[in-house]
């Protein structure tokens, strides 16, 4: 379960203080998909850095299951990254000279699954995306974009993570594809009991969560 | 796959960049490496050239020709205050006469000959109708060549050293006499002996005296065969030159130190003696290999840092590059140590390919760049220098140790020390250029330290990335 209490960030730029996220207060189960909607610079993706420890808050707490993150030294952060978070990425962000498996393998690497171990579960994750086996020696580069999109999805949910942060997951794919992508990441998400945060603008996308939240100018809200 | 495999594979990620990284190292590691054979090949050769030119140095009279005459002789008293310079070791005297035949009971081993009838007057004896010096009167004359005596007070280095006038002696029979003797004794030239049917034991008049053979050698040349060593002493007094010295050679302690004893000893003798040791003049022939060394030296420093800015550079500009990946991997979860590593694996595996290119070239290419730049940085050099090696040579014979390092030009016609000379000149500029495998392993441990040094700067930009912000720009 993913408990967040009175987060802040402000960035210090030349034109003045920007507080990105003020006083942000939520909490997620397992296995739910929660939408955060919003207008481009409301604080969204800065949310999300804070939660998958990719920045530092000025103040308040995250908790996954009882661990406090806030708080955690360089080297805590990237353990808690690898194993407990994983990232989905409007881009995809795959890796351009590793092919479909190797770039699921990349996240089990990173949380030290065994060896032996992570090309059978890099083949169940691509397998359960729908990439066909085929494919999954391919590089990025010769996938359609939502197949991209489906190899991210299995990178981010290989290693397990208790919390998967995607980013405009659908915002480089077309209408059904999107769809599509949705309703993998609320599969993935019931099948490993994970907490799904989805950060998007697409309000037909957001109808899709469990929950929606909404932030405007660094506020969180709840919305029905 | 682990960090070392990804860096090595993104070493071909881009087939261009990676050509023309590897073609640029790999000009910069043969420009090394082919310095560094240059400077090896110039350095052994100097070394080579300075320690045959052996650590003595030979003092003679002032105008001093041998035979022919010229000078006033040294006095014992003078040569042996040059034992009391430093770095002086040992002080060899002699004395070099010549017993006529109306002199000794010996006999000459040698003809006389046509040179003989020509220049007759070199001190030759004549029959009491001899007419000497003529030249053109070979039938009447009938003098017969001087025995060569040399007195010593080395009589060990003047039979093994080639102080008897240059070659290889051996004493074949008998003994040496004692360096301080005053004995009427006498060590003889093999041809002498088998001339005049001596051995070990026998006797012949020299000066009225007679003397003991204590010894014969063998040099395997007539000329010096037929010479006789006496102690210094007892052809002082038997030729009546009591503290005549006609010539010393003085051994120095280091071949380093030569050139400051050569000078002690012309400031302490004075104009009284000419002073005379190879080492100045071998140093005059080297100075265009220095000169090759100083330039294969920096250009070597230059090249390496050139390679190490090259792969600075080219590093930089890749993790630039990957500036969006590296905040992925962050993100992912990858530690610091594994993208750093992944780095170096790619900038080294760079440096290999560059490494493999780079030695074949450099070691190809190492023979005729030493020969371009010793020719290039020897011609006005040696031919400044040309007279004063002759010179050398020429005045005390005291180069005969040298004689096995310096190979005599083909079909080389001119005297003595112009041969020589020809020979120091052509094995100076003819250098062997060859890449052992401590200098190329050094080379290569040496790249790869650049390699890792390169990337390292490189590397700690990657550090400093933080993957928010590079995703915060998506």
């Amino acid at each position: 379960m993913l408990k967040v209490e009175n987060l802040d960030k402000t960035f210090h730029t030349g034109a003045g203080d920007v507080h990105a996220v003020q006083n942000v207060t939520f909490n997620a189960n397992d296995g739910e998909v929660v939408a955060i909607i919003g207008a481009s610079g409301s604080g969204k993706s800065t949310l999300l850095s804070l939660l998958g420890l990719l920045d530092a808050p000025d103040r308040g707490s995250i908790e996954i299951d009882g661990n406090q993150l806030a708080n955690l030294d360089a080297a805590g952060r990237t353990k808690y990254r690898s194993t407990q978070v994983g990232f989905v990425f409007q881009q995809f962000n795959l890796i351009p000279n590793l092919s479909a498996k190797e770039n699921v393998k990349l996240a089990l690497e990173f949380a030290h699954w065994p060896k032996e171990d992570r090309e059978a579960r890099a083949e169940a994750m691509l397998e359960m995306v729908g990439l066909d086996a085929g494919k999954a020696d391919r590089r990025p580069a010769k996938l359609s974009g939502g197949e991209q999109q489906r190899v991210a999805i299995a990178r981010a949910f290989a290693a397990q993570p208790q919390l998967i942060l995607a980013d405009e997951p659908t915002g480089s794919l077309d209408k059904s594809t999107g769809q599509k992508i949705i309703s993998l990441l609320r599969e993935a998400a019931s099948q490993q009991k994970a907490t799904v945060l989805v950060v998007t603008h697409d309000e037909k996308i957001s109808q899709q969560a469990d929950r929606r939240l909404e932030i405007e100018d660094g506020v969180l809200k709840e919305i029905a | 796959m682990n960090a070392v495999r990804r860096g090595i594979r993104n070493a071909f990620r881009n087939a261009m960049r990676s050509v023309g990284v590897v073609v640029i190292l790999a000009v910069a590691i043969a420009l090394s490496i082919s310095m560094l054979i240059a400077r090896d090949a110039v350095t052994t050769k100097i070394d080579t050239v300075r320690a045959s030119t052996g650590n003595t140095i030979t003092v003679s009279p002032k105008g001093f020709f041998g035979f022919q005459g010229g000078g006033t002789p040294l006095t014992t008293t003078q040569i042996n205050g040059l034992l009391n310079l430093s770095n002086v070791t040992a002080v060899q005297e002699s004395l070099s006469e010549q017993l006529k035949s109306t002199q000794t009971s010996l006999t000459s081993p040698t003809p006389v000959g046509q040179l003989g009838q020509q220049f007759g007057g070199f001190g030759g004896s004549s029959s009491s109708t001899g007419s000497l010096g003529s030249g053109s009167s070979a039938t009447t004359t009938a003098f017969s060549i001087p025995i060569r005596v040399i007195g010593t007070n080395s009589p060990g280095n003047a039979v093994e050293g080639g102080a008897n006038g240059g070659g290889t002696e051996k004493l074949t029979s008998g003994s040496a006499f004692s360096p301080t003797s005053k004995a009427d004794v006498a060590i003889v030239g093999g041809t002498l002996a088998t001339k005049n049917t001596l051995k070990v034991g026998s006797t012949f008049s020299a000066w009225g005296t007679k003397i003991t053979v204590v010894g014969i050698f063998n040099a395997g040349s007539t000329f010096t065969d037929s010479n006789v060593l006496m102690p210094l002493a007892t052809v002082q007094k038997l030729a009546s030159a009591t503290n005549q010295v006609t010539s010393a050679t003085v051994v120095v302690n280091n071949i380093n130190n030569v050139a400051g004893v050569d000078k002690a000893i012309t400031k302490k003798l004075g104009s009284v003696a000419d002073v005379t040791s190879t080492q100045a003049t071998v140093e005059a022939q080297l100075a265009p290999l220095n000169s090759v060394k100083t330039i294969s030296t920096y250009t070597l420093v230059g090249s390496v840092i050139g390679a190490a800015i090259i792969l600075l550079l080219s590093m930089l500009m890749i993790v630039r590059e990957r500036r969006r990946e590296v905040g992925v991997l962050k993100a992912l979860g990858a530690p610091n140590r594994s993208i750093i590593t992944q780095f170096i694996s790619e900038s080294t595996t760079f440096t290999i390919m560059g490494a493999i290119v780079g030695f074949i070239a450099g070691i190809a290419v190492s023979s005729p760049i030493t020969s371009a730049l010793v020719s290039a940085s020897g011609g006005s050099a040696s031919s400044a220098s040309t007279s004063g090696f002759v010179r050398h040579l020429g005045g005390s014979g005291g180069f005969t140790g040298g004689s096995s390092g310096f190979t005599p030009p083909t079909g080389a016609t001119p005297g003595a020390g112009a041969f020589r000379f020809g020979g120091l000149h052509n094995t100076v500029t003819q250098l062997h250029t060859s890449a052992g495998w401590s200098t190329l392993g050094f080379a290569f441990i040496a790249a790869i330290v650049i390699a890792a040094l390169g990337s390292t700067v490189a590397a700690a930009t990657i550090v400093r990335i933080r993957p928010a912000e590079v995703l915060r720009s998506e």
